[in-house]
């Protein structure tokens, strides 16, 4: 069986930097899978080439065993990944309604026919706002509707933002650092709401994340990177163990 | 590829039922008052356009005057076009005079050699000046910020160029045209003209207004606002941007032969001057390039000022230029902005008299592992 998601040998130079050397990841599908390592590791710079924002200087990308390394950047979500950023990415003057509608744009179909507002393209528009609605509802969102997203609170803007993903009807999404900058209770929601997304809904998810306490709950696999290099991978248990790992990364926190 | 084809819309509404509804209210009172506030936008609208139509009935009006009132909106619909991209899609363009231009002369050569229809005339102006604006958006739009602005205005110089060395559009001496038009074969003057003008007001309104609110103007706003998070929704950005700079460049055109109609001539020490991509942009800047009543503020303000100046015409440039840079500094959203500025706070409190504070969702998943 071919993995959701594979990266085989990516390199990413910077000039003289190597941001990534020969990094391999594989995802499978229906599965968390965490990607940490500390700071400068490589770690964004990987997402970033995986959702093809990023040209890789060598190596290869499949999606299910097809090499997608020649698609764009808006073609990504056409073939089922969506993705959320490090700092929010938000459309932050406009409400929270139309961020996630923007979300669900791989579904409105022929613009010409949506420019004009002919019946069949308000009809669609009309699908669309309730698919919208309902994603609000399911993050509790819903009150915050036609609230500009610029007034929400930071925790919210956050869920906005995974509504907005969630709104293409991805097969995988990409997490980069959910929770950083959250608190330990908008922390809680987001991890809920991870586990609800994959369990309930079958998304695969691969995410960044340095807040310890939500990988080693949520993934079912982690990946560790350090200097641009794959570092160790395992179940959270094997990583918790593994001594490379806790030299390089979590130290003290784990021998506390 | 299965999730994708059922979708996952019909699992996620059974999915709400299960979470613990923490605070989440009603959103009918807000929706019920943004129709209604919708509402009133559409009649308030409306009741413009019906006091356009029975503006030649005014007492003391006589036809001059509806020659005047179409210039007007002439270059309200052209600031339209410009604001489809200063304020919707982020784009700046200082060259929207050459599309004007374009529009101008394909109507007039559509009426001199063939004797079209006016309304044949000004479909044909919009139709060349979209099609160039395609071609061209590819081009600049490849461009970035200023440099993009520059192209445009290249492009103005260029056209002013064309038609002034090109024999087909008769240079400095210019095209002159049968001094009544014929709509449908009834021929018309400057108050038929006016209703002509005001019907095309109405179309461009109705078509921008169709296309803002659809996923069209969703996608041009979210490239504006921000390119990486609309590219990673998947939207196209070359693709979009074309659409907007071929429309944007379409609906100048026709403003454009409406120009050249309304005037009967049309020639290249007319059109060949800057000035007229200037006053499109200080109308849609002064007016506010991102409301829909921001274009027919500013067209009003550049056709009306030097007009009530009268014989202090000259001054006029510079008293618009003052009034450019005031409202930059003071009301950098438009003038149009300042005006519905009580009518929008009010609106607001409204809203926010109805809808609840966010709530956040109560965890079950962390706290049970912690």
């Amino acid at each position: 069986m071919t993995s959701h998601l594979r990266c085989q040998d990516i390199t990413v130079r910077f000039g003289g930097l190597v941001a990534c050397n020969s990094v391999s990841l594989e995802v499978e599908r229906g599965k968390i899978v965490g990607l940490i390592g500390p700071n400068g590791a490589g770690k964004t710079t990987l997402f970033n080439v995986l959702s093809r924002f990023q040209e890789a200087s060598a190596g290869d990308l499949f999606y299910e065993g097809r090499s997608i390394r020649n698609k764009k950047p808006h073609e990504m979500i056409s073939i089922g990944m969506a993705r959320t950023f490090q700092n929010i990415n938000l459309f932050s003057e406009q409400s929270t309604l139309d961020n996630i509608l923007i979300g669900a744009h791989r579904h409105v179909g022929d613009p010409f026919s949506h420019m004009y507002s002919l019946p069949h393209a308000r009809r669609r528009e009309r699908e669309l706002v309730k698919q919208a609605t309902e994603i609000a509802s399911m993050l509790h969102l819903s009150d915050q509707l036609d609230n500009a997203v610029k007034n929400l609170p930071y925790g919210l803007q956050k869920r906005v933002e995974l509504a907005r993903a969630l709104a293409s009807r991805p097969e995988i999404i990409l997490l980069d650092e959910p929770v950083a900058g959250c608190n330990d209770e908008e922390t809680a929601d987001l991890c809920t709401i991870v586990q609800k997304l994959n369990k309930e809904l079958g998304i695969t998810i691969l995410l960044v994340e340095h807040d310890m306490t939500m990988v080693m709950s949520v993934c079912d696999y982690i990946y560790v990177m350090n200097f641009g290099a794959n570092l160790a991978a395992g179940t959270p248990a094997q990583i918790r163990e593994n001594p490379e790992v806790i030299s390089a990364y979590l130290g003290e926190e784990v021998a506390a | 590829m299965i999730l994708a084809r059922v979708g996952i819309a019909p699992t996620i509404a059974s999915n709400v039922r299960e979470l613990p509804s923490a605070g989440d209210a009603k959103p009918e009172a807000v929706t019920l008052l943004k129709q209604r506030f919708h509402r009133q936008n559409v009649y308030m609208v409306a009741a413009l356009f019906v006091v356009l139509l029975l503006l030649p009935y005014a007492p003391g009006a006589q036809s001059w005057m509806a020659a005047q009132a179409a210039l007007v909106i002439i270059y309200v619909i052209a600031a339209q076009g410009v604001a489809l991209l200063v304020g919707y899609t982020g784009l700046v363009t200082v060259g929207h005079g050459g599309f004007l231009a374009i529009g101008a002369y394909t109507a007039a050569l559509l009426t001199k050699y063939f004797g079209v229809d006016l309304l044949v005339a000004i479909a044909g102006g919009g139709a060349i000046a979209a099609f160039i604006g395609m071609l061209l958006g590819l081009v600049f739009l490849r461009l970035a910020g200023p440099f993009m602005a520059i192209g445009t205005l290249g492009f103005a110089f260029f056209v002013g160029t064309i038609v002034t060395n090109v024999p087909l559009f008769e240079g400095r001496d210019g095209i002159s045209l049968p001094p009544t038009n014929s709509v449908l074969g009834v021929k018309v003057g400057d108050i038929g003209f006016y209703y002509v003008a005001v019907v095309m007001l109405a179309l461009m309104t109705l078509f921008l207004y169709s296309l803002l609110r659809s996923g069209v103007g969703r996608a041009l706003r979210a490239l504006r606002d921000s390119e990486r998070a609309a590219e990673s929704s998947g939207v196209n950005r070359l693709f979009y941007r074309t659409l907007a700079f071929s429309v944007s460049a379409g609906i100048t055109g026709v403003a454009g032969a409406l120009n050249g109609l309304l005037i009967h001539f049309v020639s290249a020490e007319v059109y060949s001057d800057i000035w007229y991509s200037v006053d499109i942009l200080v109308a849609v800047v002064v007016g506010g390039a991102s409301m829909m009543m921001g274009p027919f503020v500013g067209g009003f303000f550049v056709v009306m000022l030097p007009f009530f100046l009268d014989q202090l015409a000259d001054f006029a440039s510079i008293l618009k230029g003052i009034v450019l840079i005031v409202v930059l500094l003071f009301a950098p959203a438009g003038v149009c902005a300042v005006l519905s500025g009580p009518l929008r706070a009010w609106r607001r409190r409204k809203l926010d008299e109805v809808r609840p504070a966010a709530a956040p969702i109560v965890p079950t998943v962390m706290t049970a592992n912690r």
